[in-house]
């Protein structure tokens, strides 16, 4: 069991996806920045390439990415358009010079748009990066998910995807605006298995308005039923101030933080009971899996899109809002379509905030990444300015042990990690608004 | 527009999927155009994209590299289909190997119609996936292969698509065939040298794997050999 301590876990902490976090973009890196990262990169670096699409055939209200409705057929052209040009425009920096290993298409719905439209887009890349091997993935909504897509995805080599799932309780979905048939989940699996793909993933949500304990472990027993290789079970960031579609959700049903503590060590308990392996703090993985090997092997690191394998040198960001993250750079392009595609349009390329990283930064996001991935922490390389005292909470709870310049998270602190990885924040030492609770 | 009933190509071509009252339809919107050898196709419009059939001939699709150097990205025969934009804005160009003859459409005015007609809006489908499956056999074979290797793929291949286009049904690859390109074409499109092209002829021929009968034609001796040579 994990022990509960609430004063450890009212502080809102960033997600960590990436360190300094969104919050530290800042305007004045841009264009110009990426552009010289990406004429920085050597001869022969390994390159991950993540691809937006920011529609949906239909918005959620919970759902905190960036996306507009699939509704409008012109609307997609032009966007797939400017993307075209930022391919270009970004391979033309980088082609015959670095090795694109993966290609990770991500949304919104990569679906969203035409199998033809998918498949002119993948022809694209794979030209422009010279990078016929490159191992593609794919988020997919299983409710536009056809026979026709599943032949598409096999036909192009995909290999790894990524469901939707979210909830597979009735009630619930006519709550958050995402009705899906668990049959339609299941027959989305058939699809994807039938079509090559070997490891595929669940997105799973709890603390949804009105959801029990009971609610959940009946979800998550039943996505256990269709043996996905990879779960992530994530809590729902209630933050309607920013994101003004979660206002639809009825915030007086929503778990408070001790149940939302529940739900994620029952979730946690039900998918090792299962089998699975508890990948960071909110992934799990079949042992033979990919992600669950990386993890033994100590290789497991933390991306935007949670936790990964992959151990590419560099990550460009394609589409709107998407963030690029070099070893000295993170820089995120204009988010909202129409501004992307006028920076495009007008020859540039579309970065607009970003932030660079310092030595510091970098021996930092390493601390921060270690605690997360589940590794001990090596500090040696950070000043302890008053780190002891910042710890102390959570050693004197016995979740961390500091001993040798070295930080050990003990068995139960997962719930906590994110919570002590703040600990080692420079850009977080007072009070944190607009971040969501840890658990 | 194109008379689609004496079209060499009509029967394995992307239009094929239409019915003929359709294909009269979409007659009005192609058109023929012949491309002498060494000319690009290019269409008059600004960036206007284009796709096509091809009808006869061969063609090269290259994109331009950052270092300004052409990469092929595949050869084209008869009855393939050309999904890719060119045009005025794209770097994909499309230029004839020997004299050739295509039936271009606008890509708006082609997904329309496939948007309008299931059959044909599968076969673009089907179209454009063949031909991302072949621009990426092209790229292994130019980043992978041993010059021997890519000689031996490509006369496979040539063997292959040649017995195609004059036949209707699935032909068996052809034994001997005149070479469509000169020696220096060859060493372009395989990103090889002319010396080196003209030595691997000599020594598949010497191992006895093909022979040269004319100055321009091929013969497949030892098809297993050749394969194993291609390495797939």
């Amino acid at each position: 069991m994990w022990p509960y301590f609430p004063h450890l876990l009212n502080r809102p902490v960033p997600r960590y996806t990436s360190y300094p976090t969104a919050a530290e973009f800042r305007a004045d890196v841009g264009a110009a920045d990426l552009a010289a990262a990406l004429d920085g990169l050597p001869a022969g670096a390994l390159v991950s390439l993540y691809v937006h699409i920011p529609f949906c055939r239909d918005i959620c209200w919970y759902c905190g990415c960036n996306t507009e409705r699939a509704n409008s057929r012109r609307r997609l052209e032009t966007y797939l358009a400017a993307l075209e040009r930022e391919i270009d425009a970004v391979a033309a920096r980088v082609s015959g010079r670095v090795r694109v290993g993966r290609i990770a298409f991500g949304g919104g719905s990569p679906n969203a748009i035409s199998p033809i439209a998918f498949v002119r887009l993948v022809d694209r890349l794979l030209t422009a990066f010279s990078a016929a091997n490159a191992e593609i993935s794919v988020e997919l909504d299983p409710r536009g998910l056809d026979a026709s897509w599943a032949a598409v995805l096999g036909k192009l080599g995909v290999t790894r995807a990524s469901l939707g799932v979210q909830t597979l309780d009735s009630g619930i979905q006519q709550r958050i605006g995402r009705v899906q048939p668990a049959e339609s989940i299941a027959q989305s699996v058939a699809l994807l298995r039938g079509a090559g793909v070997r490891s595929l993933n669940f997105d799973l949500i709890y603390g949804l308005p009105g959801q029990t304990m009971a609610a959940l472990e009946d979800s998550v027993q039943a996505a256990i039923a269709m043996r996905p290789d990879r779960v992530a079970l994530f809590g729902y960031a209630h933050v309607p101030d920013r994101i003004a579609r979660q206002r639809r959700l009825e915030a007086a049903a929503l778990p408070g933080q001790q149940a939302r503590f529940d739900m994620a060590q029952q979730g946690h308990q039900a998918l090792l009971a299962a089998g699975y392996m508890a990948i960071g703090f909110d992934h799990f993985a079949l042992p033979e899996d990919a992600l669950a090997v990386a993890m033994r092997a100590g290789r497991l690191r933390r991306n935007f899109q949670g936790f990964t394998d992959d151990n590419a040198d560099a990550l460009i960001g394609l589409g709107a809002s998407s963030i690029s993250l070099f070893d000295h750079l993170i820089v995120q392009n204009e988010r909202a379509s129409g501004l992307y595609r006028a920076r495009l349009e007008a020859g540039g390329l579309a970065a607009m905030q970003g932030v660079r990283r310092d030595a510091e930064d970098r021996e930092r996001g390493l601390v921060i990444g270690d605690i997360l991935c589940g590794r001990p922490a090596d500090l040696t390389g950070l000043p302890f300015d008053g780190l002891e005292s910042r710890l102390k909470p959570f050693t004197d709870a016995g979740l961390a042990v500091l001993a040798a310049d070295r930080l050990r998270l003990t068995a139960d602190a997962l719930p906590y990690a994110r919570a002590i990885a703040a600990c080692f924040d420079r850009y977080r030492t007072g009070a944190m608004a607009g971040f969501s609770a840890p658990v | 527009m194109s008379d689609c009933t004496q079209c060499a190509v009509r029967s394995r071509a992307v239009c094929a999927a239409l019915a003929p009252d359709e294909r009269a339809m979409l007659s009005q919107l192609g058109r023929m155009q012949t491309v002498k050898r060494g000319q690009a196709l290019l269409w008059e419009g600004d960036d206007a994209l284009l796709v096509a059939n091809v009808v006869e001939g061969v063609l090269k699709l290259s994109t331009a590299t950052s270092s300004g150097r052409e990469q092929i990205v595949g050869v084209v025969y008869p009855s393939d289909f050309i999904g890719r934009p060119f045009g005025r804005l794209s770097q994909h160009s499309v230029t004839a190997l020997v004299d050739s003859r295509v039936c271009i459409f606008s890509r708006q005015s082609f997904d329309a119609m496939a948007r309008e007609f299931p059959g044909l809006g599968h076969a673009l489908l089907t179209r454009t996936l063949d031909e991302l499956d072949r621009a990426r056999r092209w790229m292994l074979l130019l980043g992978r292969k041993s010059a021997g290797e890519r000689i031996a793929s490509f006369l496979l291949e040539l063997s292959q698509r040649l017995a195609e286009a004059n036949c209707t049904a699935d032909p068996a690859p052809l034994r001997e065939f005149e070479l469509p390109l000169d020696r220096q074409q060859i060493a372009d499109v395989l990103g090889l040298t002319i010396e080196t092209v003209s030595r691997q002829f000599t020594q598949l021929r010497a191992s006895g794997l093909i022979d040269l009968p004319g100055r321009r034609s091929v013969a497949i001796v030892d098809r297993a050999a050749l394969e194993a040579m291609a390495g797939d």
